[in-house]
């Protein structure tokens, strides 16, 4: 039986689609098998982070209104043979989609997918509700500012009366250096608002631009310290404990010491 | 004037209890009255009227739903067990309820602390952005009011945890409430009529505090010296 993951944010442009096509692609590289599903119907984005736009023939909307069945909907990976994804509809809008449509959509695919993961729109309305809906559990994704933060706190707060149980949060973006100098948030000024488990903190990092515009989630590049973060999400979403690091801006040392680690192990130099 | 009209909430909400037996526009006055003293708690209050015995025509009670509208009210519901009224307000569209027993006039303060120490409203979460508490007496909460949030109070406020929202004590007009918080950092402080703001370069928490108004101005001093005789 699948796990039915939403990931939202209330603010727009905080990194939720990333996070959807990341933590898709690295649960599917733990060996999963995902099925991400894009409910911003109207401002699909998810197809075009993974790379797969051009393979979309029928989309979320053609399920819920009788067009195709559910495996035409499911876009297969270029790369992992277990990860599927199902695009939102881009010429129509939230009202398209109703809650009751999307748990339906949650119950045929629970017995095929170990994990089902949903893409939220921004915003507190429609869009929102049926990104929840079918939702077992919430992942929050903010980044370290005033206005973010103010809009998960919201967020959360709808989450408990939807009764999904307590949230969890995703601090993207976080810049070490500009913390050190007080000019963001840290990590623990968000955790003092929010009160809620963090389940990871994703370092700003530029390979996160290109990435997006490739079309190729940075999970799969061993360089991206983003990357590295999403993995240890994932780690955590299957049960593992992976002890939650504040990234630290590396030091001359630091970095001489995880290149060393990296040609030594061959792998990651975590 | 004041005794024609009486609030009490509840679990199910705040009702407004109506004289049954005072003229109708006596009680009109009254009531624009209450709802003037408290404009910013009732602003966007979901309310229940509560008419008792009175007889209301479709035309008295668009008077009452046309006052409750220009303050903003949400009307919930009447409660009466009159069937002219109950009549009315099938034609208005509006939900009937039974009448409920109406509150004891409140006896005279004394002036001393505490105001009340029934009717307190007690809230064990951390209160959101986007959440309002609104009750009419006084509301402890055991836990954080964040930025964005709204706690609304006939009477104190006491907040065990660290008050960043927006508070407003005395909401209906009582000057004697007071709002403390182990970390008194409010976006904005309302009591009675009277409103403040925490200087703009943040003032780093110096523990438990109480506001209070003195000379016709909000104060705010440290626990440890309000606390003292």
């Amino acid at each position: 039986m699948a796990q039915v993951i939403t990931i939202t944010s209330g603010k727009g442009g905080v990194g939720k689609t990333t996070t959807t096509a990341n933590l898709s692609t690295a649960l599917a590289m733990l060996g999963q098998r995902v099925v991400a599903i894009d409910v911003d119907i109207g401002l699909r984005n998810l197809d075009i982070v993974m790379g797969l736009e051009n393979r979309i023939v029928y989309d979320l909307v053609d399920v819920v209104e009788g067009r195709c069945r559910l495996r035409q909907a499911m876009i297969k990976d270029k790369r992992l043979p277990d990860l599927y994804l199902i695009p939102a509809a881009q010429t129509r809008d939230k009202t398209a989609v109703s809650p009751t449509d999307m748990i339906e959509v949650c119950r045929q695919l629970r017995g095929e997918f170990d994990f089902i993961l949903i893409d939220s729109p921004a915003g507190i309305e429609q869009g929102f509700k049926n990104a929840v809906a079918g939702a077992d559990e919430v992942l929050i994704v903010t980044t370290p500012e005033v206005a973010a933060v103010r809009d998960a706190d919201r967020i959360i707060g709808l989450v408990e009366a939807e009764e999904k149980g307590e949230p969890r949060l995703i601090i993207n973006r976080l810049n070490v250096s500009m913390v050190r100098r007080g000019e963001m948030l840290s990590v623990e000024d968000v955790r003092e608002i929010l009160a809620i488990p963090i389940i990871g903190i994703v370092p700003e990092d530029a390979h996160i631009l290109t990435s997006t515009n490739r079309g190729v989630p940075v999970v799969l590049e061993n360089r991206s310290a983003a990357g590295q973060a999403f993995l240890q999400i994932a780690r955590r979403l299957l049960g593992e404990e992976v002890p939650l690091t504040v990234p630290e801006e590396p030091s001359f040392w630091g970095r001489i010491a995880t290149w060393m680690g990296r040609r030594n192990d061959g792998t990651r130099g975590q | 004037m004041e005794e024609l009209v009486r609030l009490k909430g509840d679990r199910t909400g705040l009702r407004l209890f109506l004289d049954e037996e005072a003229p109708l526009e006596a009680l009109l006055a009254a009531l624009e009255e209450q709802l003037r003293r408290g404009e910013s708690f009732f602003r966007g209050a979901e309310l229940m009227v509560d008419v008792g015995n009175r007889a209301l025509s479709t035309e008295e009670l668009g008077q009452l739903t046309t006052i409750l509208q220009r303050w903003g009210v949400d009307l919930r519901a009447v409660g009466t067990l009159n069937r002219q009224t109950r009549g009315a307000l099938r034609d208005a569209g509006v939900r009937a309820v039974p009448s409920a027993t109406a509150p004891l006039p409140t006896r005279a303060e004394s002036g001393t602390r505490p105001l009340a120490i029934s009717d307190a409203l007690f809230v064990t979460r951390t209160v959101r952005s986007g959440q309002a508490v609104r009750h009419h007496g006084p509301i402890t909460v055991l836990g954080d009011v964040n930025p964005g949030a709204e706690v609304l109070a006939g009477g104190d406020v006491v907040v065990w945890g660290r008050l960043r929202g927006v508070v407003h004590a005395g909401a209906i007009g009582d000057e004697r409430a007071i709002v403390c918080a182990l970390d008194l950092s409010p976006t904005q402080l309302r009591i009675a009529n009277l409103a403040a703001r925490p200087p703009e370069e943040g003032v780093p928490s110096a523990g438990p505090e109480v506001a209070y108004i003195a000379g016709g101005r909000i104060v705010v001093e440290p626990w440890d010296l309000f606390r003292r005789p």
